[in-house]
């Protein structure tokens, strides 16, 4: 297979010049629009192939090319060992990049250029799907190479995304195993360990007590169906009935959580309203809406009968309760930072792709799912919730230094204007952007796709997460720098659309934080 | 899972200046859905009060309220179960159990709810179940000074009812327990 596709992409006559350029993988639209300096060319290369790991053996395995390597790789072939001469200061780079961006952002789409892009696209993600699903396939998955194809854009449809966001969940503790064949197992166990939580922890108090009787076995029957006459009283303790002001009561609990549910309500109406799939009624909710509990899967065993109505159609009548049990379990089981607002937007777009996830099994079970991969999710960042350990060396604080320093060490000028000059300190606007993992900045399907590069990041999702943010302040340099505090807090406050494939670039080209040393090949 | 509060027979201010302390603690807005009350509040004070624990309160005209507009009687649906209400002086003798089955079938209702006698009681027969909670406050009945201080919480889930009887005994509050289930043959004559 590979040979075929190597010689698709690199001999191929019908395609232009310009797809041989190595930047055509990173950032469509910059290629099209842009007459890009040779020294920015021959930048990518040599500075993707340092910073992360993973990468190292990247050379050898272009030479061998006996291994599934991505579409990128395949064309740096071309540039000969352009020696790393020339990398130039990466603020000019940057910034040349940013202005032509900007300007060429501002022009529509060129009309010949939409043509090219098209095509060209349409092969990348071509290969791109059948790269994922060659790797998904194999039994044991190379997660390196998984991750190095998740970072750069997962294809929509076909579930793909949702299992490979469930297999790079891997890194500290994996929702799913490398290994194929564990997958089932696993699976099982957790949807079976989630529904024994929600029925241990959500289960309304008087069904609590109904089943709790019920397992006494009482003689109460025999005495209901007996003749009339006086009913039976039965005494109990002081902390099983409803109006129980005690700590061990099952009622208090309940009651006591009533508040955090209905917070967790409103905010679920509130979550993306412009999107369908979370705020709008679909016709099966119109026209089949269930009297009684049901559960997702009787239902679909139901509904399988008229086929007009699909299993996603199902799951989104589902959706307000199922996104509402994942967050008020999780608030039961983290007394410590409950439910904070917000968490049903790093909630959102979890739940969204797996239960659109095609394969029918797996959009039944996206509640299970995603409360896992949620939990997971949030554990790097617990501590950014919990109000005190604010200050501390892993609260939140920390993490906004920890930003300014990542951004010093990589534009130093920058850093002193926002920070010294306008005195505008990350607090004020990285709050949300560090906490709610970016979902309130930009818009869906942008998020789905910076999310692909912090699932597949081997380092972790808070680092990628930083060295976006700091990308997201790099590519508004020099409007930052032309601003004062009010403009420039408004600007990062509502932060302006910008083209992904070019952040994501940025972030990776990032020195690390831990030190201000440039790479230089 | 429905809380309705069942309470009745106050008589504030004539016979009794208030609740129980202990009662009053236990009752916080936020947790009962409906409230009935069989009658004799007196005054509006008492209304505002309990309108203040459950914005949804129903009210039966007893022989001493003071606001003339409460009606007889008065019946609602609360999921699976129909509840009536009256305060109980005007079926004679009072407190007589067939008396008050007949007023059941009257009103056909699942659940009856009375007051007056200021004895706590939960009845069953062929019609369905006869619930007097007793007065909140232990004020004195036409029968007796002999009072203690009772109401009555009804958890309502599906074809279920969870009746809690708080009862102040001595100074302290005792809950017990009813269950009561409605079945499909409930209504019909044996």
């Amino acid at each position: 297979m590979e040979p075929l596709h190597k010689t698709y992409l690199l001999k191929s006559p019908e395609l232009p010049p310009l797809i041989q350029s190595p930047l055509v993988h990173y950032s469509t639209m910059l290629k099209d629009k842009l007459k890009l300096p040779d020294k920015a060319r021959r930048v990518f290369p040599d500075r993707l192939g340092s910073l992360v790991s993973g990468f190292n053996d990247k050379e050898e395995e272009n030479e061998d090319s006996a291994s599934e390597t991505e579409v990128g790789k395949e064309l740096e072939i071309l540039l000969p060992n352009a020696s790393g001469s020339g990398e130039g200061s990466e603020d000019d780079y940057v910034e040349k990049i940013e202005e032509q961006r900007q300007s060429g952002i501002r022009q529509g789409p060129e009309k010949e250029g939409t043509g090219l892009v098209s095509v060209k696209e349409v092969i990348a993600a071509d290969d791109k799907r059948s790269d994922l699903e060659y790797e998904l396939s194999q039994m044991e998955i190379n997660l390196e190479k998984l991750q190095r194809i998740a970072d750069t854009g997962l294809p929509e449809g076909g579930g793909l995304r949702a299992t490979v966001w469930k297999v790079c969940k891997q890194l500290l503790l994996g929702y799913l195993p490398p290994s194929r064949d564990l997958w089932e197992k696993e699976l099982s166990e957790n949807r079976q360990k989630y529904s024994k939580l929600k029925q241990e922890l959500l289960l309304s108090p008087s069904q609590f007590t109904r089943i709790k009787d019920e397992s006494l076995k009482s003689n109460e029957q025999s005495a209901d169906n007996d003749g009339d006459g006086l009913l039976r009283r039965h005494e109990i303790s002081q902390e099983d009935h409803p109006l129980s002001l005690g700590k061990a009561s099952v009622w208090n609990q309940y009651f006591e959580h009533t508040e955090i549910s209905e917070q967790i309500d409103r905010d679920l109406q509130r979550t993306h309203p412009d999107m369908k799939f979370f705020s709008g009624e679909t016709s099966f909710s119109r026209k089949a809406r269930p009297t009684e509990e049901i559960s997702p899967t009787l239902l679909i065993a139901k509904v399988n009968n008229k086929s007009s109505f699909k299993v996603n159609d199902v799951m989104h009548f589902y959706l307000q309760e199922a996104m509402r049990n994942i967050l008020l379990l999780f608030s039961k089981l983290n007394p410590a930072i409950r439910y904070v607002q917000g968490m049903n937007e790093v909630l959102a777009p979890l739940y969204y792709v797996f239960s659109t996830d095609p394969d029918e099994q797996n959009a039944v079970n996206a509640e299970a799912d995603s409360f896992c991969c949620f939990v997971r999710l949030l554990s790097d960042s617990v501590d950014h919730f919990c109000q005190q350990l604010d200050n501390s060396a892993v609260g939140i604080l920390s993490t906004l230094s920890r930003l300014s320093e990542l951004l010093k060490a990589n534009n130093e000028e920058l850093w002193h204007h926002l920070e010294v000059t306008n005195k505008v300190k990350p607090q004020f606007y990285a709050f949300r952007w560090i906490t709610l993992l970016l979902t309130q900045e930009f818009n869906f399907q942008s998020i789905l796709r910076i999310w692909d590069s912090f699932l597949s990041n081997p380092f972790g999702v808070q680092d990628m997460l930083l060295r976006v943010c700091c990308a997201m302040l790099l590519c508004i340099r020099s409007r930052l720098l032309s601003g004062d505090f009010a403009a420039n807090l408004k600007l990062l406050q509502h932060y302006p659309e910008i083209n992904i494939e070019y952040l994501l670039q940025v972030a990776r080209d990032l020195s690390p934080d831990t030190s201000s040393y440039r790479l230089s090949l | 899972m429905v809380l309705v509060l069942a309470i009745g027979d106050l008589h504030i201010p004539h016979r009794a200046s208030d609740l129980p302390p202990k009662f009053k603690s236990m009752l916080v807005p936020g947790k009962i859905q409906h409230i009935i009350c069989t009658g004799n509040l007196s005054i509006k004070e008492v209304h505002d009060y309990l309108k203040s624990l459950c914005p949804d309160l129903h009210v039966t005209r007893g022989e001493y309220d003071e606001d003339s507009r409460y009606p007889e009687t008065k019946t609602l649906t609360i999921g699976q179960f129909k509840l009536g209400i009256c305060h109980g002086h005007q079926v004679i003798p009072w407190g007589d159990l067939d008396s008050l089955a007949m007023l059941q079938r009257q009103l056909d209702v699942d659940i009856l709810v009375t007051g007056h006698t200021h004895q706590f009681k939960a009845y069953k027969h062929e019609g369905g179940v006869v619930i007097n909670p007793g007065s909140a406050t232990g004020a004195y009945s036409s029968f007796t000074y002999d009072v203690n201080p009772s109401f009555v919480l009804m958890d309502i889930d599906g074809l279920r009812v969870v009746v809690y009887v708080y009862e102040l005994i001595d100074g302290e509050v005792k809950v017990d327990k009813i269950d009561f289930k409605k079945t499909a043959t409930t209504r019909s004559a044996h």
